[in-house]
């Protein structure tokens, strides 16, 4: 049966065998040609078929018609140019959409270079220092230095010290809260451009419970406010005054990132 | 597109095999042109592969619908004979065009696009939107029938 078949299917293809050998198409066909090449039969039917295609080369073009063949450009379609494919509505939706992906993409590398262990906490404090008004502190007129004293003895708190950049700077008011993670945090009210301080527990990995460093002065921006941390001891500080990085660069000293 | 798929001469000699008639022929290959040239303007030109020959294929079959339509007869058919090519050399284009255009579509359309040497099996198959099977048919039987008419023409007597 499937012999059968495979016979009818070689027949088929010999009775549409090309006049030219360049019309082998696919292989099927030439198999079936080269099988069958030399038998009388195809060797007939091959010369009546090239006789008829000789003939029909023959047949003259119209003056008329021919004009056509010079003017062949006005059926080609159009060019793509630069311009038109970047004009093309399709590419043009699908490069802006690449664009806004890539710049998502971007915001969000960029944002992840810049944090570092205790940034969520920094950036949520910065939130804190923007709602907090001075009578909402316990008023204390000291140097900012002294006041790690003031959180052990009072609060139990160990290495809440403020760094010496900002130890002698005078202090208005401060407190001690617990954040919505049950962290202890303190804040201090300076008077020198009405800087915060705050001084929290610094990030500690999950598993083995070791404190997270980083070396020197990291930065953190929200809503108009930046904040300066620095990490000792296992405590965080942060420096926060409204404006930016150059308002608090002069108060900072050692590498800055 | 290739210059394979625009080869306006034998866009041309298409036309003429399919309808037999010079002035048709014209006709047909001069609004096929001028459709496709607004198009591209238009910058609509179909993507498809040889557009210009199914286009000229369809309008062909239009331009002959409003013919006579030649009476179904049982046409005589005779094996190719060794001295085929030889009567066929003696045949005028015009005579073959006439012949091939009498035949019953798909076979008008199957012998025209074969005997141009312009296309494989494969692209005839896309173009006249035939089976391969349908395709062999034609073309066995019209080198048959055509055999059969040399036949007649230069001798009258059927070869064995």
């Amino acid at each position: 049966m499937r012999t059968l078949r495979l016979l009818r299917r070689r027949r088929a293809l010999l009775n549409c065998a090309p006049i030219s050998h360049d019309h082998l198409a696919d292989r099927p066909m030439r198999a079936a040609v080269s099988r069958e090449n030399g038998s009388d039969e195809f060797v007939n039917q091959q010369n009546f078929d090239r006789a008829v295609a000789e003939l029909i080369r023959l047949v003259p073009i119209p003056p008329e018609s021919a004009e056509w063949f010079l003017d062949k450009e006005a059926i080609r379609p159009p060019r793509w140019t630069w311009r038109k494919i970047v004009l093309n509505p399709a590419v043009l939706a699908i490069s802006i959409a690449l664009v806004v992906i890539a710049g998502v993409f971007a915001f969000h590398l960029l944002g992840q270079l810049n944090d570092f262990p205790g940034s969520a906490t920094a950036r949520k404090l910065l939130t804190v220092a923007g709602s907090t008004r001075s009578v909402m502190l316990d008023p204390v007129s000291a140097e900012a230095g002294t006041l790690s004293d003031l959180f052990f003895m009072k609060h139990g708190l160990e290495h809440y010290d403020v760094p010496d950049e900002f130890a002698d700077f005078e202090t208005i008011g401060c407190r001690v809260f617990d954040d919505d993670e049950s962290q202890r945090i303190a804040q201090i009210w300076v008077a020198e451009k009405h800087m915060q301080f705050f001084l929290f527990p610094a990030e500690r990995d999950t598993k083995t419970g070791a404190v997270l460093t980083f070396p020197g002065w990291r930065y953190v921006h929200q809503e108009g406010w930046v904040g300066a941390v620095k990490q000792q001891n296992g405590v965080c500080f942060m420096a926060v005054l409204k404006g930016r990085e150059k308002d608090l660069e002069p108060y900072l000293s050692g590498p800055k990132q | 597109m290739s210059d394979r798929t625009q080869n306006l001469p034998q866009l041309y000699r298409f036309c003429f095999l399919m309808l037999g008639d010079l002035r048709k022929a014209q006709e047909v290959f001069n609004t096929t042109l001028r459709e496709a040239a607004v198009r591209a303007a238009q910058g609509e030109l179909p993507k498809e592969s040889f557009w210009l020959f199914r286009e000229a294929r369809w309008r062909c079959l239009e331009a002959s619908k409003m013919d006579l339509q030649p009476e179904s007869l049982q046409i005589d058919e005779h094996d190719i004979a060794p001295q085929a090519a030889s009567q066929i050399k003696q045949l005028e284009p015009a005579q073959l065009a006439i012949w091939i255009s009498a035949a019953p579509d798909p076979q008008r359309t199957a012998l025209a696009l074969f005997y141009l040497d312009e296309f494989n099996y494969l692209e005839i198959l896309d173009i006249a939107e035939l089976k391969l099977s349908t395709l062999s048919r034609c073309l066995a039987q019209g080198r048959r029938q055509l055999q059969a008419w040399l036949d007649a023409k230069h001798s009258g007597a059927p070869k064995e």
